[in-house]
């Protein structure tokens, strides 16, 4: 893969030209509303992106599936499509993000593609970027690490005096005409390589088994009642974890009239496996249901299987990419994979 | 109900500050207007002067059930209607006005010298499904706007309409709205019924559950919650849900659930 | 389908939606019982639906949402397919009043149907409960029109009480013809002009033999499954000549939005027929 370099004194009017080409979506901050936290939001300045960011509140797959997406228009006519995608860059995403856009890639293109997510992502450059800040509960420095990342067009690693970009696709090098790049020498490749590395030793998290050992573990323990019920005692089935995770891809679809109350569309919005009515459907007779995970357990216990084990062998690792953000999210603090693998490890 | 013949609406009002139905002078002119070319209002006191005469095809009530004096016409609007819907949060659950249930001593402090007066006498705030079968419930302090274009949009053509059972979390997280834990704060966000798209921790706000529970809350993981990482005290941490769910609580009063069929 | 008529800014292009539907015409619609209703189809655009039995349509209204159906017709009978709806939420509460002339729109096939190959040559059972009649009666059409291909045919079909009882007309005609398909039905709850038996499905295995050989296919409400298994078992039918169609909440019908999950198994995708050894180890298949 070709290397590139830029100086630090250059990479500001490298932005302002890509930024000027087409839309840029990347970490910013939002003093208003997010504090001193990020969001992935479309780069109106160079001034704005901060690639320094630990990690953002709701992950980049937002840029491909959206919390509600509109599929289909319909009215007195008839019915139509929606995809519409943007030719745009999305610049500063974390590995491990991006392997959680190769697991979203597989499973939308499995067996009926889906468009609706492809479409966008197609149109997409995704331009990765090099952890300078590790957030407090990562911990894809040991879970999964032998998971490469590679959905992206190019990366990004800070390094002294400025940044080796590397290019892995036509729409990676195609950003290289908006900068003063030259080529990268070998000392800035290994430091890139270097600072890479020891990104993966920072996490303050850690998992000690093996994805497999852990895998096979885990759905051994499928009828372990009593430790389920443990570990979701204080659940609120509220769904936080799933809606912050980068590899949740579960949705709802409902259709919504306009005002007209004539024509209206069909939209999908994501939809959390935690919450109570996930798995519930109507049998008829005197409004009778059946829900296929009734209890609250039941549903912790599936999103653990589904992150640990069920899509191991379909993704080739397991379905949790280690970004922590779901031990972040979680109120009263039992989401944390690193302590639910911890508990199952112990039987 | 078909969309050609225009439905007939009627708003009224019992134990309630009557926001519910300023709640709806609000609701944007395109979707007031929209609807206008479906719904007919025939009664309305926030707006016109008018009453309702002879059959309401949708009535809206808003306000607490409080006084037995109170049930006949609650029962009279409900044989003139086809719908009957409880409206903002006191008619659907008792809300705010349900704060009374547990507390006595009340009266003299708000009334004074008045306290004895029969026009205050009352009892228990319950919602009015207490009193007369209820169809749909807007939820919310004040009514939910989207949910009310919702449910009237859903009637027009038939529909049972969509009314989330998941936390206000999932609203909040899709819209990268910090967390009032992280911040310091407490909220019962995580036990309080969507819907509403989660302005209020948007505006830095807790989430006072004011359009209820879920329909299984983890009651004690609340009061776990608020105490441990919200810093409410003991007592206020078992109370803090109170102020909108006295009356879905598992404490609730007798006769606070709906009345049965 | 260029115009939607709404004036909107979405765009028409070529990229295919797979939630996109296709409009079908209804050729018939007839209430059968209080709670189901029988539709007649007939795609629009001319293209036909290729199924094959077992499998599902994604069934909709716009405005209302769509639902999982089983085709309940055999793809032998090309012209038209039929579906049942029974009247539960709001989807099928919006299909079912809908009459002759009007439109349904429908994706589909999806999923996985029965093994037919599997079943060729040999003695086949099926055991339907409720409207599990309406996904089995594809295939039920299906051997009755070929029927020299298939060895011993056998129907249990039990039902709540005699009103709740689905395709009247079919049934009449399988009563008489015994030595087309062996019927036995049952219901839960009879009434004064039923003389039938009376009792849960199980019971009908005592009226008839099935061989060990034989292919079985069960449908049904969710707690059926196990206690046909267990009589399947005691008759030494292996697990993998015993065919089960599932019921879950499958939204998408295209392996994503997880709702209808067992365990790791999309239902939509992987299903909605299994063998019962493939599904056997699965904690959530059986409620």
């Amino acid at each position: 893969m070709p290397a590139h370099f830029i100086h630090e004194t250059d990479f500001r009017e490298f932005l302002k030209s890509l930024i000027a080409s087409k839309p840029v979506i990347g970490p910013v901050v939002e003093p208003k509303s997010t504090g001193d936290k990020f969001i992935f939001d479309d780069v109106t300045s160079a001034e704005q992106l901060r690639l320094d960011y630990d990690v953002s509140l709701v992950p980049p797959k937002a840029v491909f599936f959206p919390p509600v997406q509109k599929l289909l228009e319909f009215g007195p006519n008839g019915v139509k499509s929606c995809i519409n995608p943007r030719e745009q860059v999305l610049l500063g995403v974390h590995f491990y993000d991006v392997k959680a856009f190769d697991q979203l890639d597989k499973l939308f293109n499995d067996k009926f593609p889906d468009n609706n997510y492809l479409a966008n992502r197609r149109a997409t450059t995704v331009i990765a970027s090099s952890v300078q800040t590790v957030s407090k509960h990562a911990f894809w420095g040991s879970f999964g690490k032998d998971v490469k990342a590679k959905g992206h067009d190019g990366f990004l690693t800070k390094v002294q005096g400025g940044y080796v970009y590397e290019t892995f696709s036509q729409k990676g090098e195609a950003l290289l005409k908006h900068g003063k790049f030259g080529n990268a020498s070998t000392d800035q490749v290994s430091a890139a390589k270097r600072e890479n590395d020891a990104a993966m030793d920072k996490c303050q998290e850690k998992v000690t088994f093996t994805p497999a050992e852990i895998s096979t573990k885990t759905r051994a323990s499928f009828s372990n009642n009593e430790m389920w019920k443990e570990l979701s005692k204080d659940c609120f089935s509220c769904g936080s974890c799933n809606i912050v995770c980068p590899t949740c891809y579960c949705f709802d679809v409902q259709d919504k009239w306009g005002l007209d109350q004539v024509s209206g569309e069909r939209y999908r919005t994501w939809d959390a496996c935690l919450t109570e009515d996930f798995a519930k459907v109507s049998l008829g007779g005197a409004g009778g249901h059946e829900n296929f995970r009734e209890a609250g357990a039941q549903r912790f216990r599936h999103r653990a299987m589904r992150k640990l084990t069920y899509l191991n062998e379909k993704l080739g690792g397991p379905a949790c990419i280690g970004c922590g953000r779901c031990t972040s999210a979680c109120v009263p603090n039992i989401a944390n994979p690193v302590k639910i693998i911890n508990r199952i490890m112990k039987g | 109900m078909s969309p050609k013949t225009k439905a007939k609406v009627a708003f009224f009002d019992f134990t309630s500050c009557e926001g519910c139905q300023i709640e709806l002078t609000n609701l944007g002119e395109k979707a007031f207007m929209g609807l206008l070319d479906h719904i007919e209002i025939v009664e309305f006191r926030e707006a016109m002067s008018e009453k309702a005469q002879g059959r309401i095809d949708i009535s809206f009530i808003e306000g607490s059930f409080s006084r037995e004096a109170d049930r006949k016409r609650l029962e009279d609007i409900r044989s003139r209607s086809n719908v009957v819907i409880a409206f903002g949060a006191c008619a659907a659950t008792g809300g705010v006005t349900a704060l009374k249930n547990h507390m006595s001593d009340y009266s003299e402090a708000v009334y004074g010298k008045d306290a004895k007066m029969p026009h205050l006498d009352s009892s228990f705030a319950l919602p009015v499904s207490a009193a007369i079968k209820v169809d749909y419930s807007v939820l919310g302090c004040p009514m939910s706007q989207a949910e009310f274009v919702e449910i009237v949009s859903s009637l027009l053509h038939g529909k049972e309409p969509v009314i989330p059972n998941h936390p206000v979390c999932v609203e909040c997280k899709k819209k990268s709205t910090l967390c009032r834990y992280g911040q310091g704060d407490h909220c019962l966000g995580m036990v309080a019924r969507a819907g509403c798209g989660a302005p209020c921790p948007a505006d830095g706000i807790p989430c006072e559950a004011c359009r209820g529970f879920v329909d299984h809350p983890n009651q004690e993981a609340l009061v776990k919650v608020l105490r441990e990482k919200g810093g409410l005290s003991e007592e206020r941490a078992f109370n803090k849900s109170r102020i909108f769910t006295a009356n879905l609580r598992s404490d609730a009063v007798k006769g606070a659930g709906a009345r049965k069929e | 389908m260029s115009n939607c008529g709404n004036g909107c800014s979405c765009n028409d292009s070529a990229i295919d939606n797979v939630f996109l539907p296709r409009e079908a015409e209804i050729l018939r619609a007839e209430q059968v019982t209080a709670s189901e209703k029988h539709f007649t189809l007939k795609m629009k655009d001319g293209k036909g639906m290729d199924f094959q039995p077992g499998q599902i349509a994604e069934v909709g209204v716009f405005g209302y949402g769509e639902i999982p159906l089983g085709f309940a017709s055999s793809p032998t009978r090309t012209h038209s397919f039929d579906l049942v709806v029974r009247t539960v939420g709001r989807v099928s509460t919006a299909i079912n009043k809908l009459e002759k002339g009007q439109s349904l729109w429908v994706r589909g096939p999806l999923g996985s149907g029965f093994n037919l190959e599997e079943m060729r040559g040999h003695d086949v059972l099926i055991v339907a409960g409720g409207i599990g009649l309406c996904p089995t009666r594809s295939l039920i059409q299906y051997i009755l029109d070929r029927r020299s291909e298939f060895g011993k045919f056998t129907l249990f079909f039990g039902a709540r009480t005699p009103k709740d009882q689905l395709f009247t007309d079919d049934l009449v005609q399988w009563r008489k013809t015994k030595d087309v398909v062996e019927y036995h039905e049952t219901v839960d709850k009879g009434d004064d002009s039923w003389k039938g038996n009376v009792g849960v499905i199980t019971t009908l295995f005592a009226k008839t033999k099935i061989s060990p050989d034989t292919r079985v296919v069960v449908c049904g409400p969710p707690v059926m499954y196990k206690f046909v298994i267990r009589e399947l078992a005691k008759l030494g039918v292996p697990e993998n000549h015993v065919y089960l169609d599932l019921e879950r909440r499958m939204k998408c019908g295209i392996g994503k939005c997880g709702h209808c999950q067992i365990n790791d198994k999309y239902v939509c995708v992987d299903g909605p027929v299994f063998t019962y050894s493939d599904i056997k180890h699965l904690e959530e298949a059986f409620a």
